[in-house]
């Protein structure tokens, strides 16, 4: 039990400053439990309950209530007005107390220290993630502390009694940061902890469900509310859970990391679907909750003359082209990856690598940036006028494109002279025939350093062919694969692009590890 | 007979404030600087045959036998469309793109949504595979083309087995083509015959040509020194030199069009090959 837990209880008004200190606003606390000093005994007597021992301050401000609720055991009170004769007597080393305490907490487990509660009558401060500072206490100087002490301030009355100009002139602002904690004045308000929102929905249905269609009713009746809370906290989707509590008594879970923030209730509904359609649950369907872990909302500023997803056919001219909303891209990508696997789609990327045919796939990017995008965009269309120019008078602008066979194509090569002269294959639609050009060998390795890529090279079986020909047998090539995944492998190869007599210009290759030809790609 | 002539002028006044007055054959041309009318190629020749670009809202078509320039021309119309700042998308069933040569061409690959199907160009005795695999590629066509606000999507079935296209029903390119219809997308469709193509979309016909393209050693650098000598012949337009592939000419023909567009015009391009590491 911790003090938050406690002091959520109490008010909804409460500032969690470390695990170990809370202020809570006992405004109107008065009517329900009696005097601020029977609210600090109720207080004390709970946390007693629950078996944490604490010391509860009441005063009129919430740093007053802070500095005696760790200097004073048990329960201190101060009427409203008397903070600064309270704080008086309280020695000048409680100010270091202050930043010890929040450098002391990450070293002490919680159940060892002595719980501290400040009850403010007035509001105070609220929260941040930094793990040194505690919340809504100011940054204290340590310095300014022992320059007091070195003056001979011994207590909190007599830095308060100190002329403030002349403090700030010789100490600068913090010196009378010291001297508003000393008088026990507020150096700034209250902000309540928000206890954390679990955005989380479920319900039992009376008759099990099978199919998805009466599921796709659930869960919208399950979305909306989440979906409404998600806005009014102006925050989206990242991960979407589903379970389903199945009539055998098993749970079925999903996860759906979604690739932008989102709350629309039908995107939703057609994620969650869609990734069920692709792991249906074993049986009928007894219970659904639907949990959502929230993040900041996006901040999106269209163009205004952009086309939105719903415009005209035909906008104005304008500087960019609409894109896809994230939203819509994100239904996509999650229909298409059911569709044809995960793996299947994305953005294609080139590799660091010198094998052929190399590349690797990423996600496809939800969010493009436009404004980057119409630098390069420029620049681009610079490069495509130089292009155009030089295809209006050359016609040369078109890359010979290659056509990967990601399993190549094993081929019976004739060799004649130390080029090949014919290349056949078993398959029909490579009919292959003689050799009308060729250039070549380019060789190229890699990879045959790696211990394991060259054991993987071994179960590479090459079949030879009984004809030979220039004294080079004439061998089908075993599969061997260039694409995806296979980036470890090792390959030695030469490489030829050949134009066969059934006019077409394909690149094949010669794998002087196997001994085996292929066909690695068709000139398209 | 006044009566007559009355009441037909009183019909074409009428068809002219409906603008019904025109026909197919009447149709102004489309804008070649309208971006959002078409899609440039960025080949001048190319698209003064294709009237400026592919057209946007159509189903269009690349056809052409294996080696005949058609991805060539697919990865120009990527590139220019990724330039223009556009999403693209290419479905390709066989999952034979090379991502090197698309680089190379200039495609943004960050903007390019690469479908890799899984078409089997021998399916052994799995003899359902492929009408399967093309089925998906369809349904994932059709999925793109509904999400819409991509610039350019092309289906790419150039090496797909043709029982397999041909097992596809006749609807599916009416659907398709009533999917792209009024969007702003360009949908082009690359096989090694004529699938289907929407009334106003174009059909190009792309094969090696025999001879060659003026001016083509301008420009090219060094890959164009020593093209004269070593030079292979009676490989269609193929260039070989030495220890290199130069690349080839193409001959693109539009084979039908829209009343745009003339048919029967013809560009001649040449392609470069991306040099070997």
């Amino acid at each position: 039990m911790s003090l938050v837990d406690i002091a959520q209880e109490f008010s909804p008004r409460y500032e969690r400053h470390r695990d170990d200190l809370v202020s809570i606003d006992v405004r109107g606390l008065e009517r329900l439990l009696g005097s601020p000093r029977a609210i600090a005994y109720e207080l004390r007597r709970e946390a007693a309950d629950r078996g944490v021992r604490v010391h509860v301050a009441v005063a009129g401000t919430r740093m007053a209530a802070l500095v005696l609720a760790l200097v004073r055991p048990g329960v201190t009170v101060v009427d409203r007005g008397e903070e600064a004769v309270a704080l008086a007597p309280v020695p000048i080393g409680v100010l270091e107390r202050v930043l010890e305490q929040t450098d002391d907490h990450d070293d002490q487990p919680q159940s060892s220290q002595s719980s501290q509660r400040n009850l403010g009558q007035k509001s105070s401060a609220s929260s941040s993630s930094a793990p040194r500072q505690a919340r809504g206490i100011p940054s204290l100087p340590r310095d300014a502390v022992s320059v007091l002490q070195q003056w001979g301030i011994r207590t909190l009355g007599e830095l308060a009694a100190l002329p403030a100009a002349d403090l700030a002139a010789r100490l600068g602002p913090q010196g009378l940061v010291c001297q508003a904690v000393a008088r026990g004045e507020d150096l700034g308000p209250l902000v309540p902890t928000l206890a954390d929102e679990r955005f989380e929905s479920s319900i039992e249905l009376e008759w099990p469900i099978e199919g998805f269609e009466p599921l796709s009713f659930v869960l919208t009746r399950l979305l909306e509310p989440i979906s409404t809370r998600l806005e009014r906290r102006d925050c989206g989707a990242a991960v979407l859970h589903v379970f389903l509590r199945l009539v055998t008594g098993d749970q079925h879970a999903r996860r759906l990391e979604l690739p932008a923030p989102l709350r629309d209730v039908r995107t939703l509904r057609a994620l969650a679907l869609i990734d069920l359609e692709s792991h249906p649950p074993p049986a009928a369907i007894d219970a659904v909750t639907v949990v959502i872990d929230p993040t900041p909302g996006r901040v999106l500023q269209h163009t205004l003359f952009a086309r939105g997803s719903t415009g005209s056919p035909r906008p104005e001219r304008v500087e960019g082209r609409a894109h896809p909303t994230p939203d819509a891209l994100s239904t996509l990508l999650a229909r298409l990856g059911a569709l044809v696997g995960q793996d299947r789609i994305g953005a294609p990327a080139t590799v660091d690598s010198y094998r052929p045919g190399a590349f690797a796939m990423k996600p496809f990017a939800i969010d493009h940036d436009l404004d980057n995008h119409r630098r390069d965009r420029r620049a681009r269309r610079e490069s495509f006028v130089e292009d155009s120019a030089i295809s209006a008078s050359s016609a040369v602008n078109v890359v010979a494109a290659l056509r990967r066979c990601r399993q190549p194509v094993p081929a019976r090569v004739v060799v004649a002279g130390g080029r090949p002269v014919r290349v056949t294959t078993d398959r029909p639609s490579y009919a292959g025939g003689a050799v009308l050009a060729s250039a070549g060998p380019w060789r190229t390795s890699g990879n045959w350093w790696k211990q394991s890529s060259v054991a993987s090279r071994q179960s590479v079986v090459g079949v030879r062919n009984q004809s030979a020909v220039d004294g080079r047998p004439a061998t089908v090539g075993a599969e061997l694969s260039t694409g995806n995944g296979r980036l470890s492998t090792a390959w030695d190869r030469d490489e030829w692009d050949v134009a066969l007599a059934d006019e077409a210009v394909y690149r094949i290759f010669h794998d002087r590890e196997t001994d085996g030809w292929c066909i690695d790609a068709i000139v398209d | 007979m006044p009566l007559v002539q009355t009441t037909r002028a009183g019909l074409e006044a009428l068809l002219r404030v409906r603008q019904l007055d025109r026909t197919l054959s009447s149709l102004p041309p489309l804008d070649p600087y309208d971006e959002y009318a078409v899609g440039a190629t960025g080949v001048t020749t190319l698209d003064a045959i294709v009237g400026g670009g592919f057209p946007r809202g159509q189903l269009s078509e690349i056809t052409g036998a294996r080696s005949s320039g058609r991805a060539s021309l697919v990865l120009r119309l990527l590139a220019s469309a990724t330039a223009r700042g556009e999403l693209v998308a290419l479905v390709d069933a066989l999952d034979m793109l090379d991502v090197e040569s698309a680089s190379a061409a200039g495609v943004a690959l960050d903007r390019l949504l690469w479908i890799r199907g899984d078409v089997v160009a021998h399916p052994g005795l799995c003899h359902d595979i492929n009408p399967r695999a093309m089925e998906r590629a369809i349904r994932a066509l059709s999925l793109v083309l509904t999400a819409g606000h991509f610039g350019l999507v092309v289906f790419d079935a150039g090496e797909a087995p043709a029982r397999a296209l041909a097992r596809l029903p006749f609807t599916t390119w009416l659907r398709l083509q009533r999917m792209v219809e009024g969007c702003q997308t360009i949908c082009v469709l690359v096989g090694s015959e004529p699938m289907a193509r929407s009334a106003a979309g174009i059909t190009v016909q792309v094969r090696r040509a025999e001879g060659r393209a003026e001016g083509r050693a301008e420009g090219r650098g060094q890959r164009g020194e020593g093209m004269a000598e070593g030079r292979e012949r009676g490989t269609r337009g193929a260039t070989f030199s030495g220890r290199s592939f130069e690349g080839f000419e193409i001959e693109a023909r539009v084979v039908r069009a829209s009343a745009r567009t003339r048919e029967d015009a013809s560009a001649a391009l040449v392609t470069r090959a991306v040099p070997h590491v």
